[in-house]
């Protein structure tokens, strides 16, 4: 804290003497192309703080130092200017457009810089970009367009998870999400769910609205994320909303509507195939003694199961294609309408939004109602102050996991010779093998109402020229009501229905106070920097309330259960105490250096361990701006820069270093504790030491911009959740033990491949990450299905037998035993017997490369992008091949691939022979692995600009019709529905690249209009 | 220049505040927990920890079910059929257990967690009320007692085959678990040394235990449980002499075969007369998964075992267990034993101890408390059978009326290994009837060693 206030005095006593004359400087910013004023372009006194933005008219006025070098105007979409002063008093100004500038702003931690002197890496999404698409979260939307940013749809449900990786997984128990930040507030992205259900988890970030975006700036090295101290190792990602801006109000309103449908669908067995197939196995098996399994019982099975008539099956009459009925028909449409504006002293941006989704999935659909309102106001030449406010409602008809009878994926294990109806009373048919889900389509109700605010209000004062001080504070409350109704004819609710409500609520406060400097001594020397202290405080409160026997459907509330049979509540927080600084020095502006550091105090860390400190340090050289370069017109921009920095990961859970016991041991009524955690007092952060070496360049006048970055990140002291042996009566420690890696290069690059009247440019975004566990104190932890944590292998490793084919003899499955040799060699014979054949790692859930290419083309008012997006290098464990595709070892319904069993000797086939019950080959093995590589057609827009003479003649400024399509074509050798999977019945830090009857993303087609007027 | 320096002193200031304001803030206390210090501090403390002992042996891995279940389908020979879709039962039936089967790493992790608790009231005995102090410590070692004697039946050579000396058993862990270091690497005991703890905790459980006790472990619990252990070992003497204090504590009740099982639905489960030892489920609290596994999804089952017809030929004409079949609207057949979703799960009951009692007596050639013939035809009579006679009684004889008195219950495997049947070809002693032990604890203790056959 002296220290603390030692520094601010030296800021100050800096500031003073600096205090000189002034003087205005004035003038108008149009657009290079035709000339049109230019309203809201920020002009900034380079090196400072100090400036304004131009109004409706594109003019502009500044007071600046009389000592002041250079003025800076940069505009979102145009080539940012800098223009020396000199003696001039009018300076006018022409921008170039440029959808990608070098130049632009990007947003950091507690402030935002020029991206000329950014020593960090910073991954930069415009609003723009992602305006309208077709999907209901942010995150979702801007997959494919940052480099080093894995983004993963679990499954086709909407609404629901996802997973962000930036550049790799840092964690092997502790969360691999990045933090987010909207306008400085850090917002809450979990939210518990019914404890003891299957559903899948719903996403908070998904409340947002991201047509109210303006940027999202994602830091990615330690240099600028470190500014976030322990919970900044998984990346940040900053989301700024849309501000007010000087000038005639602006009203916008888009509206677009659309229909999805699955992108892919698998093949299974008719019912001749499978009648044949079963009896086959059924055969086999009981020659081999497998099973005394009758063909008339098997007759039998077939007769009830086609709604007890023989000749159903017999001769086909009933032949269920129950995928078909696992969709609906899922429209989507979204209407917005915002108005922007403001005079010299207030200024406001104020929109509402609808969404309506339909998932592909039966009963899956999604609405989010929002609305927002920005306002800043000058109240004095110094004192700024505003609120931005975010409200929404958002509704989620949800699904239960992919790991559910209920889920409706589930349905396609269901034999074909049943039918969805039973003939003889008309109703859905739940007399089925497996449950029939479609009864939960009629008979269940699942609704997750969801009210969120995110807001805060914020107060800037200049003190100084070049320094000011901002307070702002700021909540974020998520409430959240679900409501589950299951209906007598369902699975949850038989016999007399059964109802769940489940409310969550998650108040996050935060404030952020901080000073800013910024300053240019000597017209050599620049400084800014920032110095503050942030405070959050969360806490969650959850309850759950269970009734059952209701009278009929037509009662769905629990005030109508006739038993209350289950109920709780529950109570967490936490809470960080953060002390941060930066400072940023650049000579003769060419040499820059980065110092930022925070100190992060958490009521999750023991109290030996409750403070950290996590500092970076970063230069950058901007070569271009030395003679030797200025001779070379083909480069116009080179910077190099390297960045040095410890970050934290604070997701440790709550209270993990305590010993505990828990009260929920309670016995037939009778209350009861026992011990639920072992103690380690030692429980601290995750620490992170991450080196980035990044070059930026431009050439041809900045028609081709790019970077490259090579990184390493090291990261100790992991969180784990050790395997302790079970005698002790605790099967895991948290403990902070391992080591892992992730190394890596990212490689942007930008062109203006034409321009002119017709315009195309390109900007491709590869990443190759590398991740290796290289410490578990010995552990193996495994997750998802045969994921595996271990030493010397990336994370989540597929670790199994090693499926070696089928014996052309017999049909038996055969593995490779991978046994050690005396020598250490692998002996690489093979067996029948699963038991003898050693587990090894067989397959990598991790990409090795993920990329993304943007084309955009525009004539004249026309105007068509597309975002082909891909990953390569991963494999994709098939969970459920072990029912679906089991040569016939159930009665599931089989994936049309199993015709190829072996029959025969001879026979030369990876599918083994046919066996009910058998279990031939349905071990989990790499069997049921494929390679994951896929590029997709992610997102293609084809958008038409009426010309102004026309619009105008309508008093309207703008009117755009487009037509989008995301996931349009999809390219991959992956047999199953969708290789960007990853069920949410199983992911998690480990679980990876799992498929289990994991629904394929939604191919969404829309037309849409914006008009502005 | 005043208004500056005051500017800055009052954002300072209000900074300040906020620091000094928020230190405290850091100190956030677990809310649905308690740290263990603040846990066990009174008498009430210890009694709601001896309650959760018995909140883990009604663990659906333990006496919850599963480990019922798992001992029926090991031992099965075709008389059920597992046709559910989860891969570790099935496992289990086919006997051909994976090292990484998740049952077998469950079971396990679930009964060392019911030890650890009981180790943790024993060590606590000092909080109870004097007058309290030997029912809880009887309570807590019938319980460790029991998840011993089940874990050295699943985990380790049968008694008898080898020597059960140096076979090994299961690790012994007899004190609680505070701290992790190297002392929790506990290597296997031997076969005879689990055993002798066995015995030696369900004996002192018998002496300290109350004859009633509501539906806590009594006296007649620790006594039935004993002699089930003294029967594994052929241990005829003590075996008949532990089942005889059951019967003769008067305390327990045959009922008719009707009522021995729960034959309702959907409601919360009671003990009858005849039950001496039962997991208590209710619509609130509590498992059983006999009923998960067994029962139809009309009652709230996932039936995924089902009765083969050469099971119900077993029963005699006139065998009124024969009726304790439901057949489904498949055509399978299931067994009516568990019905109700919230019924309790039987461990030990009444009938279990003539039958121990009176095999344990032929064998021996005694008649400790009844002649043999009495408690067969005891048993035969309630099931609406005609007495067999002196010269029909066979050791057959009295082994088959188990198995039909027993059956599903969860004994199968271990009556196989201990009257050393075959099960098809496969010998009581294969290694494929004993489970392995499990993977995750061969990785996390390097101590064990790893049973035959895996």
């Amino acid at each position: 804290m002296k220290r603390f206030l030692l520094f601010v005095v030296w800021l100050g006593a800096f500031a003073l003497p600096a205090l000189a004359q002034e003087r205005r400087v004035a003038g108008k910013v149009t657009l290079a192309e035709d000339g049109n004023p230019l309203p809201g372009v920020s002009v900034v006194v380079k090196g400072t703080t100090r400036g304004t933005q131009t109004d409706s008219e594109g003019n502009y006025s500044l007071t600046v130092p009389a000592n002041v070098g250079t003025l800076v105007f940069s505009f979102v979409g145009t080539t940012s200017q800098e223009i020396p002063v000199g003696n001039q008093s009018t300076i006018n100004v022409q921008l170039g457009s440029d959808t990608r500038s070098i130049n632009e702003v990007v947003v950091v931690g507690y402030g935002s810089e020029s991206k000329r002197n950014l020593t960090g890496n910073i991954a930069k999404v415009s609003g723009r970009e992602i305006e309208n698409l077709p999907v209901t979260s942010v995150e979702q939307a801007i997959q494919g367009r940052a480099a080093g940013v894995q983004i993963t749809s679990l499954n086709g449900k909407v609404g629901q998870g996802l997973q962000i990786r930036v550049r790799g997984s840092s964690s092997v128990s502790a969360s691999n999400q990045p933090l987010f930040v909207v306008d400085g507030i850090p917002i809450t992205t979990g939210a518990p769910g019914d404890p003891n259900a299957t559903a899948a988890l719903t996403n908070p970030i998904a409340d947002i609205n991201f047509n109210d975006i303006e940027s999202i700036d994602i830091l990615k090295d330690a240099s600028a994320s470190a500014i976030y101290g322990s919970r900044a190792s998984n990346g940040v990602v900053l989301i700024t909303t849309k501000k007010g801006r000087q000038g005639k109000t602006q009203f916008e309103l888009n509206a677009y509507g659309g229909f999805s449908s699955p992108t892919r669908k698998r093949e299974f067995l008719n019912t001749q195939e499978y009648v044949q197939f079963f009896e086959e196995a059924r055969a086999n098996s009981v020659a081999l003694g497998l099973t005394n399994i009758t063909q008339a019982q098997l007759q039998n099975f077939f007769t009830a199961n086609a709604a007890g008539d023989r000749a159903n099956w017999e001769q086909g009459r009933i032949n269920t294609n129950w995928q078909d009925q696992a969709y609906q028909d899922a429209p989507i449409q979204q209407y917005d309408l915002s108005a922007r504006g403001g005079d010299a002293r207030t200024r406001f941006y104020v929109s509402g939004s609808y969404l309506d989704q339909s998932g592909i999935l039966i009963n899956n659909r999604f609405r989010r109602l929002s609305g927002r309102f920005n306002l800043d106001h000058s109240a004095t030449d110094k004192l700024t102050l505003g609120v931005n406010m975010n409200v929404a409602r958002t509704v989620n008809n949800q699904l239960a996991n992919d790991n559910s009878f209920t889920t409706p994926m589930q349905i396609v294990a269901l034999p074909p010779i049943s039918p969805v109806f039973d003939p003889t009373t008309n109703r859905l048919n739940d007399q089925t093998y497996y449950y029939n889900s479609l009864l939960d389509r009629d008979f269940a109700s699942y609704e997750t109402t969801s009210y969120r605010v995110i807001g805060n209000v914020f107060a800037e004062y200049r003190i100084l020229p070049g320094l000011s001080f901002r307070s702002e504070w700021g909540a974020d409350i998520l409430n959240k009501n679900e409501e589950q109704y299951y209906g007598r004819e369902t699975l949850l609710g038989n016999p007399n229905g059964v109802g769940i409500n489940n409310f969550a609520q998650i108040v996050n406060y935060t404030t952020n106070n901080f000073f800013t400097f910024g300053r240019t001594f000597a017209e050599r020397h620049d400084v800014d920097a920032t110095v503050g202290m942030s405070y959050q405080e969360s806490s969650t409160n959850f309850t759950q309330v269970q009734g059952r026997d209701f009278p009929s459907n037509a009662y769905k509330q629990i005030v109508a259960a006739a038993r209350i049979n289950a109920g709780l509540s529950t109570e967490t927080a936490f809470s960080f105490l953060s002390y941060f600084a930066r400072l940023n020095y650049r000579f003769n502006n060419r040499y820059i250096l980065g110092l930022v550091g925070r100190v992060d105090g958490s009521s999750r860390f023991g109290v030996n361990n409750r403070y950290g400190i996590f500092p970076s340090a970063s230069v950058g050289w901007i070569l271009t701006e030395e003679s030797f370069m200025k001779n070379i017109p083909v480069i116009s921009n080179l910077k190099l820069r390297a960045s040095y920095g410890l970050t934290g990961n604070a997701e440790i859970g709550n209270f993990g270093s305590r010993a505990l016991y828990d009260g929920t041991a309670g016995y037939a009524g009778v209350p009861g504790q026992a011990p639920s955690q072992i103690a380690n007092p030692d429980l601290s952060w995750e620490k992170t030491l991450q080196t980035d070496i990044g070059l930026e360049f431009g050439l041809l006048d900045n028609r081709l911009t790019g970077e490259i970055d090579y990184y390493t990140k090291n990261t100790r002291d992991l969180l784990l959740n050790v395997n302790v042996p079970g005698t002790t009566g605790f099967s895991t420690q948290l403990r902070n033990v391992g080591q892992l890696e992730n190394k890596g290069f990212e490689f942007v690059l930008n062109t203006q491949n034409v321009r002119g009247a017709f315009q195309w440019s390109t900007n491709i975004n590869v990443a190759r990450n590398t991740n290796k566990i290289t410490n578990l104190d010995g552990q193996i932890i495994q997750g998802g299905y045969i994921n595996q944590a271990q030493e010397g292998s990336p994370i989540g490793v597929f670790f199994g037998r090693e499926y070696a084919g089928v014996d052309p003899q017999n049909g038996d499955a055969l593995y490779y035993r991978n046994t050690a040799n005396a020598d250490g060699s692998l002996d690489r014979s093979t067996t029948n017997n699963p038991n003898q054949a050693e587990r090894v790692v067989i397959g990598n859930p991790n990409p090795s490369f993920i990329g993304g290419v943007t084309n955009t083309l525009s004539y004249k008012g026309l105007e068509l992008s597309f975002l082909f997006q891909g990953q390569f290098g991963n494999q994709i464990y098939n969970a459920a091949g072990q029912y679906m595709s089991a040569n016939g070892n159930f009665f599931d319904n089989q994936t049309r691939d199993q015709l190829r069993r072996w029959q025969r000797p001879g026979d030369i086939t990876d599918v083994p022979q046919a066996r009910l019950v058998g279990g031939n080959g349905t071990v989990e093995s790499s069997r049921y692995l494929q390679d994951g590589d896929y590029v997709r057609l992610k997102t293609a827009t084809l958008g038409y600009t009426l010309p102004k003479s026309l619009t105008n003649r309508a008093k309207l400024n703008r009117v755009r019709v487009y037509v989008t399509g995301q996931n349009l074509l999809t390219f991959t050798n992956y047999t199953g529905w969708d290789p960007e999977v990853n069920t949410d019945a199983a992911a998690g830090n480990i679980g990876l690249g799992n498929d289990f009857y994991s629904a394929p993303q939604p191919r969404t087609i829309t037309a849409g209009i914006n008009i502005g007027f | 220049m005043n208004h500056i320096k005051l500017s800055i002193v009052g954002s300072v200031l209000a900074v300040g505040l906020l620091l000094t304001g928020c230190d405290n803030k850091l100190d956030i206390n677990p809310i649905n927990s308690v740290d263990a210090q603040q846990a066990l501090q009174t008498a009430q403390d210890l009694d709601a920890l001896l309650v959760g002992a018995y909140d883990a042996l009604g663990n659906g891995n333990l006496y919850g079910g599963n480990l019922l279940r798992d001992a029926e389908l090991l031992g099965d020979n075709g008389e059920t059929t597992w046709n559910g879709t989860f891969l570790e039962p099935a496992e289990i039936a086919r006997k051909a257990i994976l090292t990484t089967n998740g049952q077998v790493r469950d079971t396990w992790l679930a009964a060392y967690y019911a030890i650890n608790v009981c180790n943790t009231v024993l060590a606590n005995l000092n909080l109870a009320e004097a007058s309290e102090r030997g029912r809880i410590e009887g309570e807590a070692k019938f319980i460790r007692g029991t998840m011993f004697f089940e874990l050295i039946r699943l985990y380790a050579r049968p008694w008898g085959d080898g020597d059960a000396n140096t076979n090994p058993g299961v690790p012994l862990v007899l004190t609680p678990t505070t701290v992790l270091n190297q002392s929790n690497q506990v290597p296997r005991n031997s076969v005879a040394e689990v055993y002798a703890q066995v015995i030696k905790d369900l004996t002192e459980a018998e002496t300290r235990l109350p004859a009633t006790n509501g539906f806590f472990a009594t006296k007649g619990a620790a006594a039935g449980m004993l002699a089930r252990v003294y029967l594994q070992q052929g241990n005829n003497g003590p075996a008949a002499s532990a089942a005889d204090r059951v019967i003769a504590s008067n305390r327990y009740q045959l009922v008719p075969i009707e009522e021995v099982f729960d034959l309702r639905l959907f409601i919360n489960g009671f003990n009858t007369d005849e039950t001496v030892f039962a997991v208590q489920v209710t619509d609130q609290d509590g498992v059983n998964n006999l009923n998960l596994y067994y029962a139809i999804r009309d009652y709230g089952g996932r039936g995924d075992i089902y009765i083969q017809e050469r099971h119900l030929n077993l029963y005699e004409q006139a065998d009124q267990r024969g009726g304790l079949f439901y057949e489904d609207d498949g055509g399978l057949i299931r067994t009516a034993k568990f019905v109700n979703q919230y019924g309790n799960v039987q461990v030990l009951r009444l009938a279990e101890m003539y039958l121990i009692r009176a095999e344990a007596n032929f064998r021996n050639n005694t008649s400790v408390g009844a002649t043999p013939l009495a408690d067969i035809n005891l048993i035969r009579a309630r099931a609406g059978l005609a007495p067999l006679t002196q010269a029909q009684l066979t050791l057959n004889a009295i082994l088959r009326e188990r198995r039909l008195e027993l059956a599903f219950e969860g004994t199968l495997i271990h009556d196989i290994k201990r009257t050393r049947q075959n099960i098809g070809t496969i010998r009581f002693n294969d290694p494929r009837l004993i489970y392995p032990i499990p993977q995750r604890e061969i990785d996390a203790n390097r101590a064990l060693v790893q049973n035959p056959g895996y």
